[in-house]
């Protein structure tokens, strides 16, 4: 395959999606339950031609830095400097692209039964599936492009679309708020983005990738001078802002959760398995960025590992399966953004290909069980669905399994490795993420026994019944990766996935990595971690199986006796709280000044200033009576007075 | 000349009367017909005049007026149907939409 081919593949990844969406925006009134076809098509073609690309650049070397595609000249300007359409082809773009495409393919694939029922009587089945294409075309806009301008642009798209799927059910008001906050929220950490890249093009005069990495490397800024190291924990630190909002990092996690009113097949692919991700993918992509500054790394590897906790504790007392699922998100997350602090970016690749599948198979399980419920999706409404729905439950648990990085799922490897680095280069943080393991497989489980095990309870008016062929093929797709996915990267398979991944690292991370492998080779130091986070997992299940199968009157114990943690934590800390009081409210009183200030002082003033035109007219319109009659009497009087005065 | 100033009078007092039938009738035929009174007014003291000056311009004149009175009858007619199916009246204070 030639460079010519995979420019080809590349623009058939960005735009088959595209025509697909506009092709179901566009005759969705036509197609209307065929609708879901042109995004098949589309995703599917972007799918295939996303594995090309894969497939050479894993048997290309010198694709391995990165092959570079211009496309055309975007912007021209005065100093002959241009911004390109241009794409990067490196491993990570490489794998990026199969990880959404192939996720989007199957979430596609699910929407097309679970969105009959689930549909929005407004044009619903064709709205969503426009929507979704629309979102891959942006996503692999975000991940194929080649300068921080096409990056932001890809990177406010996706906002867009995860905006319009939030608030698909745009009738409830909880779904209308839920995308507001989304998008308002992302403003603020995309306003700090936009000002990190205006500032990397003031300091390097250009925005493409390769010469503003380039440049960092050498530690000089465009004019020749060496660049200060304040200016670039300036840079890192701005940019960090965008990647906490996009991947819901503290502070701004707090859209995430309330992003679950969207459609399950959304919060499956979009606010878990591939948007969220593109802050992470942003943070390792902009690795020479972010190692040049120390200070940077240990705030993205504070911000991870507190994240983490902090939204695993929030999870253990959810009762809404999408919430619980949306709060290990952000927790998982959270790892990925430790794993990019203490230089290992590499893992947090290999922790997010592991989580997409995994987590994607969560929501679309949910989404699954709540298509079986009618809706309901709150865990105290319901238990013991594994006899109805065997299909989901099975890969449920599949799924909660490699979530909990229980011993050989893909979870296990990726998560465990993270807690490798981390204890290797922040004890605490590192000690904090191995908590957090243990919690999760905690949470993970108790969702899972509520849900699924215990007598068999429905609500009202509901007959349980497993989802189709359309629903369960994905499952059991994804089920496999989540299994399989973690044997790409463990020593046995020769950790294929982060030999694959290391020249896009190579030149920042190596330098620093603080720990390798080789290094410590004794066996405790190499597999003692592995048998420690294995043992807390299976305790943490066998704790949850204990307290919510076999006592379930314990849990009712811990809440009463401890009323007011259980309090914080089913508040979520109170972080919504704080921020109304602190934004929201004042925001809205400014705005009510602001709507006073124009109501009463601008309009009161143009009152003022019209007043006389308003006047004069209101004398002369008398004379305007609209009667022919009255016209032809003054027409008269008017000829008397004439020829008065000419006699 | 007292038999031109007998026309020319007749003619006065017949754009006088069209004049008053003008402004005070409501009726738009009425109306209509009042503008062809006042008409004719002017038709007589054209031909008037040109007894007087004794001339046949005028009274040339006199009967283009007519063909041409005839014909903008028709036009105004025309007109006045289609006001009466628009309002179902006759009623010229029906139509005031101009009013400022």
């Amino acid at each position: 395959m030639s460079v010519e081919t995979l420019k080809l593949c590349s623009l058939v990844v960005l735009l088959a999606p595209l025509v697909g969406a506009i092709l179901a925006g566009a005759f969705g009134q036509v197609l209307r339950g065929r609708t879901h076809w042109p995004a098949i098509f589309g995703v599917g073609a972007a799918f295939t031609a996303a594995v090309y690309i894969l497939i050479y650049v894993f048997n290309t070397p010198a694709a391995s830095t990165g092959i570079s595609i211009p496309i055309y000249d975007w912007i021209t300007n005065g100093t002959g400097s241009s911004f390109k359409i241009e794409f990067l082809i490196d491993p990570l773009t490489a794998v990026m692209l199969a990880i959404v495409t192939g996720i989007s393919l199957l979430v596609v694939i699910y929407s097309r039964d679970y969105m009959r029922e689930h549909g929005h009587p407004e044009r619903g089945y064709e709205r969503f599936f426009a929507f979704l294409a629309l979102f891959v075309f942006s996503m692999c806009a975000l991940v194929l492009c080649g300068n921080f301008l096409l990056l932001y642009l890809g990177w406010e798209a996706v906002g867009l679309c995860s905006y319009l799927l939030i608030g698909f059910y745009y009738g409830r008001p909880a779904a209308a708020a839920a995308a507001k906050k989304a998008f308002l929220v992302n403003r603020v950490g995309d306003s700090g983005f936009g000002l990190g890249i205006l500032l990397i093009y003031l300091n390097f005069q250009t925005l493409d990738y390769k010469f503003v990495f380039a440049l960092v490397d050498q530690g000089l800024i465009a004019s020749g001078e060496p660049v200060s190291p304040a200016l670039m924990t300036t840079i890192a630190l701005l940019l960090l802002c965008g990647a906490c909002g996009k991947s819901a990092q503290l502070p701004l996690h707090v859209w995430l959760p309330d992003a679950m009113e969207g459609p399950s097949p959304v919060s499956a692919l979009i606010h878990a398995a591939t948007m969220v991700t593109a802050g992470v993918y942003m943070v390792a992509r902009c690795g020479a960025i972010f190692s040049a500054s120390e200070t940077a790394m240990t705030i993205v590897a504070v911000i991870g590992a507190v994240t983490a906790l902090f939204a695993a504790t929030i999870a253990l007392v959810q009762t809404d399966m999408k919430r619980i699922l949306a709060y290990s998100t952000i927790s998982q997350l959270g790892y990925m953004f430790l794993a990019l602090g203490v230089y290992a970016a590499d893992s947090a690749i290999f922790h997010l290909f592991t989580h997409a599948f995994f987590k994607a198979l969560l929501f679309l399980g949910a989404g699954s069980a709540m298509h079986a419920m009618g809706g309901v999706i709150d865990v105290r409404h319901f238990s013991g669905l594994r006899r109805a729905l065997p299909w989901t439950y099975a890969t449920l648990v599949i799924g909660s399994l490699a979530l909990a990085g229980f011993p050989m799922f893909s979870g296990f490897f990726s998560k465990d490795e993270i807690i490798h680095h981390a204890l290797a280069a922040h004890p605490v943080l590192g000690g904090m993420a191995l908590l957090t393991a243990a919690l999760t497989a905690f949470y993970t489980f108790r969702m899972v026994f509520l849900a699924f095990h215990g007598s068999t309870r429905v609500p009202e008016g509901v007959h349980p019944h497993e989802s189709g062929g359309w629903m369960l093929a994905p499952l059991c797709v994804l089920s496999i990766g989540a299994v399989a996915a973690g044997y790409v990267g463990v020593e046995a398979t020769g950790r294929t996935f982060h030999h694959f991944l290391s020249p896009v690292f190579a030149s920042t991370f190596a330098a620093a990595h603080p720990f390798e492998a080789g290094s410590h080779a004794t066996f405790w130091s190499a597999y003692g971690l592995m048998i420690v986070s294995g043992a807390l997992s299976i305790a943490a299940i066998a704790a949850a199986y204990l307290v919510y199968v076999r006592q379930p009157w314990i849990p009712g114990l811990i809440k009463a006796s401890a009323m007011g943690v259980y309090r914080l934590l089913w508040g979520k800390y109170h972080v919504d709280a704080l921020y109304d009081l602190s934004v929201v409210r004042p925001a809205r009183q400014t705005g009510r000044i602001c709507v006073g200030i124009d109501d009463y002082v601008v309009d009161g003033l143009l009152w003022v200033i019209t007043a006389l035109p308003r006047g004069i007219a209101y004398l002369l319109r008398v004379m305007q009576s609209g009667l022919l009659q009255g016209y032809a009497l003054s027409m008269v009087a008017g000829i008397v007075v004439l020829l008065l005065l000419a006699l | 000349m007292p038999d031109t100033m007998g026309y020319v009078i007749v003619g006065a007092v017949l754009f006088a009367l069209g004049l008053i039938g003008f402004l005070t009738r409501r009726n738009l035929i009425v109306i209509f017909l009042s503008t062809e009174v006042m008409f004719q007014g002017v038709v007589v003291n054209a031909a008037a005049f040109a007894r007087f000056h004794h001339h046949l311009e005028g009274q040339a004149y006199a009967l283009f007026l007519l063909v041409i009175a005839a014909v903008e009858a028709g036009l105004a007619l025309g007109l006045v149907m289609l006001l009466y199916r628009r309002k179902d009246t006759l009623d010229a204070d029906a139509w005031s939409q101009m009013r400022g």
